[in-house]
């Protein structure tokens, strides 16, 4: 009792209490007065009476009434002495006897105060161990903790209540029972490990977290801390056992760390078929349980069935297995049909009792105690169930419910997500394959015009690797496809593609071959309609190009061929025309001038004259005749060239000697090279050649002047040239001048008399011996008529050739 | 160069020969002489349009193939000015289709290369009768 609550009374009592105990001595001696008094007995009579007195009182009161007590008694043995005679030495005694009394009483007191203070002391001490065993009792009984003693074997000597409580079972249950039996089987090692070693001293206390059973065969996990303590006997020493219920902490990290587990399972992204086996085994792991079931709502949403499946290492589950799998839940029917149809966490958490289980008998067999299931829930909608079983009953507290809840909307969210990252993977994948194993050549460009990617199709075809694309092959094709763009009058590639167009496109590979590129772009517009990069389609349509090319080429080979058959008939009608011309032309003097020597009545002179225009006219036909023969020969090739060696120089001595006697109008000049080599040819057709040219200088420089032959050798080939001061060659004929029949008949020139076909045989012979003929001229200057023969192999020159 | 030489008076009837080949030249002036008319001489083209608008010959024997222009190009300068110049084309061109090509072109008539020598007279001829009835009339 606290002292305030005491009642305000209480002291006066207390005091009256002490009144009345003090009259009790005061009486005594009172009454051992009047007895003294009454009977006249003698102080040595009453002196032990007064004694016994002061001793009861010193037992019974204070000190301080002991001694008044005493001093009440000594006044008491004095005053019938002192009194009663008159003699001194009846008051000696008397004296002596109260001093004694005093002195007694003064002895009494001490000795009962001393007795008293052991008493008090002892009394105190017992006090304070009763109160501490109770504290302790209490403290033991209220502990939150389990404690017991044991022995060093481990048996249970005491135990309190919270011990039984972890544990399942009472106090004397226990007391009958060994620290190891009530240890899971497999921490038993540990334990029996840990007890030798506090036997020996080796360690004095020893902690652990470890499994234990309880009466109804649970689990239940405990941190236990076992401590060496000393016995009442010497030598003796006991363990002292603390254990504590971890299960709630143990449920609480179970579930935060299934938690971190199953959402690092999630956010790994992998594809959610992956994924379920481990979340199955992360929630068995995590929250004890044994089995693991993923079940999923068919398409249709007319049944569950079972998807993924998780255990614990142990046999015995096959038959629940293949009895799960066999079946399709309906919504509504047993634990998983509920869970489906009302979207909340159910539990069975004893399957030994009566209940809706639909696969109650195999569960059994299989050991399986107890079951949870909880929906997986997605925009409101369950899409499956997940079950989990145990081996043992439990009690399913709300925690684990809630938290099981907000797993079962994780995951039906992440099951949805990674079938919308699964579909837009498997489309990217072919897109990707589309990419890689187009045989058509495909590139993205980014909004700049930066190639991003090529594709192998595209890098093969160029013969190119990315960089080399990059850096040199993409600019030049980005060029030429906005050249051939703008040609087909498209927009040019940055300039916003919209899809189509394709033009074509001709680039160089990296190995330098040259190829027709087909370019088709595709603008890939940004979320906000921007083009964001671009596609370009290339493919090689070289073939196709080249084969239309071909045709083309062949087409236009035949049309040039039935236009040159055209132009050949039209030539050869020309020709026709142009020869029966000029044969008509002569044979209308010889017709006309013979009529008339035939008609007679001329004079001799006229009969002459017409007979040499006569003469003239047949000796042009049979010229014509012969130079039309030749050229026919020549261009048929059937004109055999008698090849020889043949000194240049010689050749143009010999034609200027044949032409002098004819042309005394005119000087000749001659530059001859004398370390021109020998050519190879036929002599008599290059003296044809050079005299026909004498012929025509001479012929066309009717007012005489000078005729220029020269020789040199230049560039392996022997030039000649002859050069005359006549007349000269307008500039509109002088591109027909080896044209068959095409006669300078123009001014001056109009009546000089040719075939027509001289230059145009001059020309073939040229050129059959490999060499060229070209013409300069200016009218009123003259002509230069240069021509070229190949000088021999072995390049000698005549004199050389000569003395060899 | 042979220049155009007036071979008879104004009363007589005047044949231009225009030919640059010297031979056909020498034979019509030698044949049509003997045949009594007066003969002038072009040797091309450009003369033959120059001498029939200077002479005033009374017809035209024009050769074809000449060197400047044309004997083709010469009549259709003389008929555009003298609609009414008899010209007979004489030329060595004497397939068939080129007589149709000569009269097409305003020929009076044509005389193929080379020619008899009556045929030559009797074309001149007839053309001379011709300016004679119309001269009469």
């Amino acid at each position: 009792m606290l002292p305030g609550a005491r009642p305000r009374t209480a002291p006066k009592s207390t005091w009256a209490r002490g009144l009345v105990r003090r009259l009790t001595p005061l009486t005594a001696i009172a009454a051992v007065f009047a007895i003294q008094a009454a009977a006249g007995a003698g102080p040595v009579l009453v002196f032990p009476l007064y004694l016994t007195i002061i001793l009861l009182t010193a037992l019974q009161l204070s000190r301080i009434d002991s001694l008044a007590t005493a001093v009440l008694a000594a006044i008491g043995i004095l005053i019938p002495s002192l009194v009663g005679t008159d003699q001194p030495a009846d008051i000696a005694p008397a004296i002596l006897l109260a001093l004694v009394l005093m002195v007694s009483a003064v002895a009494i007191t001490e000795v009962v105060r001393q007795g008293r203070d052991v008493a008090a002391d002892t009394q105190r001490k017992a006090d304070a161990v009763a109160a501490s065993e109770e504290r302790l009792r209490t403290m033991l009984e209220a502990a939150m903790v389990g404690l017991a003693l044991a022995d060093p074997g481990g048996r249970w000597i005491e135990v309190n209540d919270r011990l039984g409580m972890i544990l399942g079972r009472t106090r004397d249950e226990l007391i009958q029972m060994n620290l190891d039996d009530v240890t899971a089987e497999n921490d038993r090692a540990a334990l029996a490990e840990a007890l030798v070693l506090l036997r020996s001293g080796d360690i004095v206390r020893w902690e652990a977290e470890l499994n234990q059973l309880r009466a109804d065969g649970t689990r239940v996990p405990v941190a236990i801390a076992i401590t060496t303590a000393s016995g009442h006997a010497p030598g003796e020493s006991l363990l002292l056992v603390q254990e504590t219920d971890i299960s709630a902490r143990r449920r609480v990290d179970g579930m935060r760390d299934c938690l971190v587990a199953l959402r690092h399972v999630i956010v790994s992204g992998s594809p959610w078929e992956q994924a379920v086996p481990q979340l199955l085994s992360s929630l068995c792991a995590y929250l004890g349980w044994d089995l693991a079931q993923f079940w999923l709502a068919d398409s249709g949403r007319q049944a569950l069935r079972v998807r993924h499946f998780w255990h614990r290492e142990a046999a015995g589950y096959e038959e629940f297995r293949e009895q799960s799998r066999a079946m399709a839940i309906p919504m509504g029917f047993g634990l998983l049909g509920r869970v489906w149809q009302s979207g909340v966490v159910a539990a069975l958490e004893d399957l030994s009792l009566p209940n809706d289980y639909e696969r109650s008998d195999s569960a059994r067999g299989a050991g399986l105690k107890s079951a949870i299931a909880f929906p997986l829930v997605e925009s409101g909608v369950v899409v499956g169930v997940i079950e989990l079983l145990g081996d043992h009953p439990r009690v399913v507290q709300d925690d684990e419910v809630t938290m099981l809840a907000t797993v079962g909307v994780e995951i039906g969210q992440f099951i949805r997500r990674s079938d919308v990252a699964q579909a837009l993977r498997r489309s990217e994948a072919d897109h990707r394959a589309i990419f890689e194993r187009s045989p058509i050549g495909i590139v993205r460009i980014s909004s700049d015009g930066e190639l991003v990617e090529a594709n192998p199709a595209v890098l093969g075809m160029l013969a190119h690797d990315f960089e080399g694309m990059r850096e040199n092959a993409w600019p030049d094709l980005l060029r030429a496809y906005d050249q051939a763009a703008s040609r087909q009058r498209f927009a040019p590639l940055l300039a916003g593609i919209t899809g189509g167009g394709s033009v074509q496109v001709r680039a160089a590979t990296g190995a330098g071959k040259w190829l027709w590129l087909q370019l088709t772009a595709t603008s890939i517009p940004d979320p906000n309609g921007r083009p964001e990069h671009l596609l370009v389609m290339i493919e090689d349509v070289t073939t196709v190009r080249e084969t239309s090319d071909q045709l083309a080429e062949a087409l236009e080979s035949q049309r040039n061929a039935n236009a040159n058959l055209e132009k050949l008939d039209r030539t050869k009608t020309e020709f026709l025309s142009i020869v029966s011309h000029e044969f008509r032309t002569a044979l209308t003097g010889i017709q006309g001038f013979s009529e008339l020597i035939r008609d007679g009545g001329l004079e001799q002179d006229e009969v002459r004259a017409y007979g040499g225009y006569i003469f003239n006219d047949a000796d042009r036909i049979n010229r014509l005749i012969g130079d039309m023969l030749d050229l026919d020969r020549m261009e048929s090739g059937r004109m055999g060239m008698r090849s020889g060696d043949v000194d240049i120089n010689e050749v143009l001595s010999e034609a200027m000697a044949r032409a002098g006697t004819a042309a005394a109008t005119v000087e000749f000049k001659a530059d001859l090279d004398p370390r021109l080599p020998i050519v190879a040819g036929d002599r008599d057709r290059l003296i044809q050649v050079v005299s026909n040219l004498v012929n025509n200088a001479i012929k066309y420089s009717p007012d005489g002047g000078t005729v220029t032959l020269s020789t040199r050798a230049e560039g392996g080939y022997a030039l000649v040239s002859v050069t005359d001061t006549g007349l000269g060659i307008p500039p509109d004929e002088i591109g027909h001048v080896f044209e068959r029949f095409r006669r300078v008949r123009s001014g001056a020139a109009q009546s000089i008399p040719g075939t027509g076909l001289g230059l145009t045989i001059v020309k073939q012979i040229v050129e059959m011996h490999g060499g060229k003929i070209w013409v300069e001229s200016a009218v009123g200057h003259g002509s230069a008529f240069h021509f070229t023969i190949p000088l021999s192999v072995e390049d000698a020159t005549p004199m050389q050739r000569r003395h060899a | 160069m042979p220049e155009p030489v007036n071979s008879g008076g104004s009363g007589l009837f005047t044949v231009l020969v225009a030919d640059d080949n010297d031979v056909a030249q020498r034979l019509c002036k030698r044949v049509l002489e003997k045949a009594g008319y007066s003969v002038l001489i072009a040797a091309d083209g450009l003369q033959a349009v120059d001498v029939a608008f200077s002479q005033h010959p009374s017809m035209i024997l024009m050769d074809v193939a000449m060197p400047g222009i044309d004997g083709l190009e010469a009549m259709r300068r003389i008929k555009a000015e003298m609609p009414t110049m008899p010209i007979v084309i004489a030329s060595a061109h004497s397939m068939a289709s080129d007589r149709e090509r000569f009269l097409a072109a305003g020929a009076d008539n044509v005389l193929s290369k080379p020619f008899r020598l009556a045929d030559l007279v009797s074309i001149v001829a007839k053309l001379a009768q011709d300016k004679k009835a119309r001269d009469a009339q």
